[in-house]
């Protein structure tokens, strides 16, 4: 079964009159559990309004977005199956004010109640949730001291309590350094296999795409195509890598 | 969830803030100018002692606890809202808009009908907030809001000076008074009245508690965490307006206690969660206008701004948040 089903879809912001056609010409795609897919493509191509699409945020211009087979659900429903985690730096005025263990607690929103409070067993997922991440000695520093390898871990630790199956991610790596890049992609491996999620992540790491990923989807001049990531060199899917 | 550690600060923390907040009550009611004592309050012998702490002292207690409260929880949902933490009450006009309201009753003699000051900063207090927030449908932008809601609070406070100029001293004296700010307002019939848009105002913020904790990291991180973004900053928005507007008609446009108070609450408890911070700034505003209320002498807002402006002094050297 596949926990992410795309049928001729068509994304792009329909208020904008120029991608009314959308950016990409209809495809489709499908994410299995236990893998772990790179999206790659150049800088506006569209690889974050397809994450947007696929996590809900934007309605599709044409075509189908199903999550574990179905196309329908409430927000607080889509909440608990799919989250799109976008690791920018963040310096909001909150960061000052929120633990580690407070962020990684508001993986608990969608399962909680009107006054947001948690029960032993969210308690117990975000302690889970924490030491997965090897954070449980971060769990009571502010949010703004972590170093981005830690706030990396820590977004990874908040959608791991959120128990989500399908786990969008927008360029991860892009303020890590090299080997907090490399141990980032070997976690999203094991959280994929351990897990049984479906792990969809936009990168401009091709080595780390082609070692650490299962197959590798290439949004480049209006299509989308997607190979095994054995095969992606080969069958010519990296070629725009070295169009300069 | 209250974070292992933090436990005990917490549970201080609202010990002290309870113990100090009935100190200051018992101060309010029973010190003063004159001295009372219980046996003069509760034989109802109709004497001079009895009425001063039935219509003065107990009305004043009650404005102050409101007053408290309402602030310190619309400044705390707003600057979460607006993740701005030196965001207020005011933001959004609406001590503009009361005060437009009084001078227009005060200085220009519109009369609205045999209503007092009161009933006029609540109608101008209203007014301007459905104002802002009709504009605010317009806008997905919460930053936008704020700049509308300050824009809006510029152009009324102009008018306002234009009804200042050419009115005559002793209508002014009464509108710089009020513009001063008082517990000392609120009549026996008012307490239902604000007591029940409290009431109201609080209900509405403490049911989007989950969207005030979700927003702290911005709309789109609170959309995916399946929060109706939008029903729930409506519904703060309304509540936040309502608890100001309310405390703005019965005590003034009372300064400070709204943009100062979360942030010594944040300092007290340091947690971000507003299933704490909420009741913890509700509770701080309460023993903050309870003391203030006490310099009797001293215009309220004056005392308040002793306090409050050192406060946020503090806030902004020590860096958008006061973590220490």
């Amino acid at each position: 079964m596949s926990l992410l089903a795309c049928e001729n879809l068509v994304f792009g912001y329909a208020s904008r009159s120029e991608n009314r056609a959308g950016l990409v010409s209809a495809f489709d795609f499908n994410l299995e559990a236990g893998e772990v897919v790179a999206l790659m493509g150049a800088n506006g191509s569209g690889k974050s309004t397809f994450l947007k699409t696929l996590a809900g945020f934007i309605p599709p211009l044409a075509g189908t977005v199903s999550l574990c087979e179905k196309s329908q659900w409430t927000s607080r429903e889509r909440a608990r199956l799919v989250a799109l985690v976008r690791m920018g730096r963040m310096n909001g005025a909150f960061f000052d004010r929120m633990t580690v263990r407070e962020f990684v607690g508001l993986g608990r929103t969608p399962y909680a109640g009107v006054f947001d409070g948690h029960s032993a067993e969210d308690e117990r997922i975000v302690d889970e949730s924490l030491e997965r991440l090897d954070l449980k000695d971060f769990a009571n520093r502010w949010m703004s001291e972590l170093s981005d390898g830690e706030c990396s871990r820590v977004y990874l630790a908040m959608a791991v309590a959120q128990q989500v199956k399908v786990l969008l991610l927008d360029e991860p790596n892009a303020f890590l350094d090299i080997p907090r890049s490399r141990k980032l992609f070997v976690m999203l491996q094991t959280l994929a296999k351990e897990r049984g999620m479906g792990i969809l992540v936009s990168t401009h790491s091709v080595e780390y795409a082609e070692r650490y990923c299962d197959r590798i989807m290439v949004i480049e001049n209006g299509l989308a195509r997607c190979e095994a990531a054995a095969d992606a060199r080969a069958k010519g899917l990296l070629d725009w890598t070295e169009k300069f | 969830m209250i974070g292992g550690r933090n436990t005990f600060r917490i549970l201080a923390g609202f010990a002290l803030l309870l113990l100090l907040s009935a100190t200051f009550s018992y101060l309010t009611l029973f010190s003063g100018t004159v001295g009372l004592s219980w046996s003069d309050v509760f034989v109802d012998d109709g004497s001079v002692l009895n009425r001063i702490f039935w219509d003065l002292r107990v009305p004043r207690l009650v404005a102050a606890v409101l007053a408290g409260i309402s602030l310190a929880v619309s400044g705390l949902s707003l600057q979460t809202l607006f993740r701005n933490p030196l965001a207020g009450p005011f933001v959004l006009g609406i001590s503009s808009g009361a005060s437009l309201g009084v001078a227009l009753s005060l200085l220009a003699g519109f009369s609205f009908g045999h209503f007092g000051v009161l009933t006029s900063a609540a109608v101008g207090a209203f007014a301007v907030t459905f104002l802002v927030m009709f504009v605010s449908n317009h806008f997905r932008s919460s930053t936008v809001l704020l700049i509308v809601g300050l824009l809006v609070g510029y152009f009324i406070d102009a008018l306002v000076n234009l009804l200042i100029v050419g009115s005559d001293a002793e209508a002014l004296k009464v509108f710089v008074s009020w513009g001063m700010g008082s517990f000392c307002r609120l009549t026996s019939d008012g307490i239902w009245i604000f007591a029940l848009a409290v009431i109201v105002g609080c209900v509405l913020i403490g049911v989007s508690i989950r969207y005030l904790n979700a927003i702290r990291m911005g709309e789109d991180f609170a959309k995916g965490l399946g929060v109706n973004v939008r029903l729930y900053k409506n519904l703060v928005l309304f509540g936040a307006s309502l608890l100001a507007a309310s405390s703005t008609a019965f005590c003034g446009p009372v300064a400070f206690v709204g943009i100062a108070v979360p942030h010594l609450a944040f300092m007290l408890f340091k947690t971000g969660n507003h299933r704490l911070l909420l009741p913890g700034s509700a509770l701080c505003g309460v023993t903050l206008c309870l003391a203030a209320g006490l310099f009797t002498m001293v215009p309220l807002n004056a005392i308040l701004s002793l306090v409050g402006v050192p406060v946020v002094l503090l806030v902004i050297t020590r860096g958008r948040g006061g973590r220490g």
